[in-house]
């Protein structure tokens, strides 16, 4: 369990991380969702005792990381694959931690199996390794204490396709054998699939923590609308827009609908006698979930397309 | 694929977590980290290359500026110790990089921040850098020492002396000199981070300003000298008496590694990795 209370960095005037409070369960894969630059990485940073929090504590089942005196049995933490010394073989940066937390040799090479590592990759000096491997070496460092408590950030980046679905697989049976899995990521489809929880933050705040399911049913689901008679579209569009929900008219046979849902349209369209000939729910995604939230904290907005407005 | 070994039943804490054990798995993981890049066996052989060469000039400058025709009589004879002691001033610089890189290229390569993770202890993780570095140069030292001892010998001939509990006592004088300048610089290099600064601050503290300090040879900045720590080590392991006796030299270059680490253990509490 990871508990955020208050959590707040400020680097000057500004603040990076912005009060937040949030508790991460065990047992469940748990997403941690935001823009570049909202706080992602300076979080899990704070958590793991390495920057100072300007206010409020990160606690790891109720001590501060600083506390811990053999911290890799606890939690293990994947931060940045390209930490490792230029010269030192993966395998050696990997004993050299396993050592520091009394962790026996074998489990050094227990990791690098399961992390898919062989004997000739492990033996290569840090330079040498692509980013991918970087990324399973820094997989294989957080597992090595075998902790209850699993951090990463941003682990599928440079991995192929097929390592993207071990990562995958991996976080999954990680949470299911009870350990508390915080992964960030920005792939939003990855996430989609990988995680239970979302913690989505924009600009150091906090922007949901909830259940995956319930953010992407949360999203602006559109609804269209045809009908072949335009003035009882019209009458339509007039209650819709009395009742709350957004309306836009592509023409005057057309309606995309937001802010209800395409029951609620039908339901409308029958009281009013108007009749139908498609009414379509488009489906949600937590990519479209994501976008809503994070519309006004985005730190780098590319200008809009064209034709990107419906 | 599971992570797992023993599914279900994890440890949530550490075996036998004595506070002896937490100190030694971090010297232990340090000892890892400098044994296994080859910088560190290149920079003690340059080390070694450093020290033949020094001691065998500075052997042929004693020889040479003697003008008495009767070695016998004892006057311009110089013990095969001095000379070592002379030579470290060239080659400490050469072996205070190893304590220096133990931390700078932590810095440099981001792997502090797996250290710190590993042991999230400060002072900890200082203290098992400072007994890995120490031991090392020392043990360097020694080997320095008996180095520069074997090419000094010959080369004096005549014109030298090695007595062998003085040489002895030399060689490892000079090996405690430079594991504390090692400790010394590695505490440096934590508090400055950057290797380059720390090698310029460290030529500035151990040679620059104490020289400049007796280059006008005024008692009140000769004093002021003989506090610096290159000073201090240097009547150390000349077993002066004067201006103090010896061991107060050795507690003062202590006092110097001492100080460094407490300054690097404050930054490293203070800043963000």
């Amino acid at each position: 369990m990871i508990t955020l209370r208050g959590l707040t960095k400020r680097f000057g005037a500004t603040v990076a991380v912005d009060a937040l409070t949030v508790d991460v369960a065990p047992g469940r894969v748990t997403g941690f969702l935001g823009p570049n630059g909202a706080g992602k990485s300076t979080t899990m940073r704070m958590i793991l005792g390495l920057d100072r929090p300007s206010a409020g504590q990160a606690l790891i089942d109720g001590r501060a990381y600083r506390e811990l005196r053999r911290p890799l049995h606890e939690v293990g933490a994947l931060l940045d694959a390209r930490a490792i010394h230029p010269a030192r073989s993966g395998r050696a940066h990997l004993l050299a931690t396993a050592r520091s937390n009394g962790i026996p040799t074998r489990r050094v090479d227990e990791v690098l199996d399961t992390v898919g590592l062989d004997a000739r990759a492990a033996g290569k000096p840090g330079r040498t390794l692509s980013l991918g491997m970087g990324q399973r070496l820094g997989i294989a460092g957080a597992l090595l204490g075998d902790p209850p408590v699993l951090m990463f950030d941003e682990p599928v980046n440079g991995l192929d396709p097929d390592g993207v679905r071990w990562v995958r697989q991996l976080m999954r049976s990680l949470a299911d054998q009870g350990r508390t899995v915080f992964v960030s990521s920005h792939l939003m489809s990855e996430m989609q699939l990988t995680a239970d929880q979302l913690v989505v933050i924009g600009r150091g705040r906090l922007l949901a923590d909830a259940a995956i399911d319930d953010v992407i049913a949360g999203s602006t689901v559109a609804v269209r609308v045809r009908s072949p008679h335009p003035d009882g579209l019209a009458a339509l569009a007039a209650r819709l827009a009395a009742a709350g929900a957004t309306v836009q008219a592509a023409d005057r046979t057309e309606l995309t609908v937001t802010g209800t849902t395409a029951d609620r349209v039908g339901d409308l369209a029958h009281e009013l006698g108007v009749r139908l000939h498609e009414l379509t729910a488009q489906a949600a995604t937590l990519e479209q979930a994501f976008m809503e939230l994070t519309a006004d904290s985005v730190e780098y907005a590319g200008g809009p397309t064209e034709g990107g407005q419906r | 694929m599971s992570a797992q070994t023993d599914a279900g039943s994890r440890p949530a804490t550490a075996p036998a977590a004595g506070a002896p054990g937490v100190f030694r798995g971090a010297v232990a993981a340090e000892w890892t980290k400098l044994s296994s890049v080859r910088s560190t066996w290149w920079t003690a052989l340059a080390g070694l290359l450093v020290m033949a060469a020094s001691a065998g000039q500075l052997a042929i400058y004693a020889a040479n500026a003697n003008t008495n025709d009767d070695p016998t009589d004892d006057r311009g004879v110089v013990t095969v110790g001095s000379v070592l002691i002379d030579s470290v001033e060239m080659t400490q610089y050469v072996v205070l990089a190893l304590g220096l890189l133990a931390i700078t290229a932590e810095f440099t390569s981001g792997t502090i921040r797996t250290t710190l993770q590993s042991t999230p202890s400060r002072g900890r993780v200082l203290l098992a850098k400072a007994a890995v570095a120490g031991a090392v140069t020392f043990v360097l030292g020694l080997l320095l020492g008996g180095v520069g001892a074997l090419v000094a010998r010959p080369v004096l001939g005549e014109w030298g002396s090695a007595p062998a509990a003085g040489t002895f006592g030399d060689i490892v004088a000079v090996a405690i000199y430079l594991a504390l300048v090692g400790v010394l610089a590695l505490g440096l290099g934590a508090a400055l981070r950057s290797a380059v600064l720390t090698i310029t601050v460290l030529l500035a503290t151990l040679m620059i300003v104490p020289l400049s300090l007796q280059e006008p040879d005024i008692d009140v900045l000769n004093r002021i000298a003989d506090v610096f720590p290159g000073v201090a080590g240097g009547h150390f392991m000349a077993g002066d008496t004067e201006p103090y006796p010896s061991l107060v030299g050795l507690l003062l270059l202590a006092g110097w590694a001492g100080a460094a680490l407490l300054l690097g253990r404050y930054a490293l509490r203070r800043r963000d990795a």
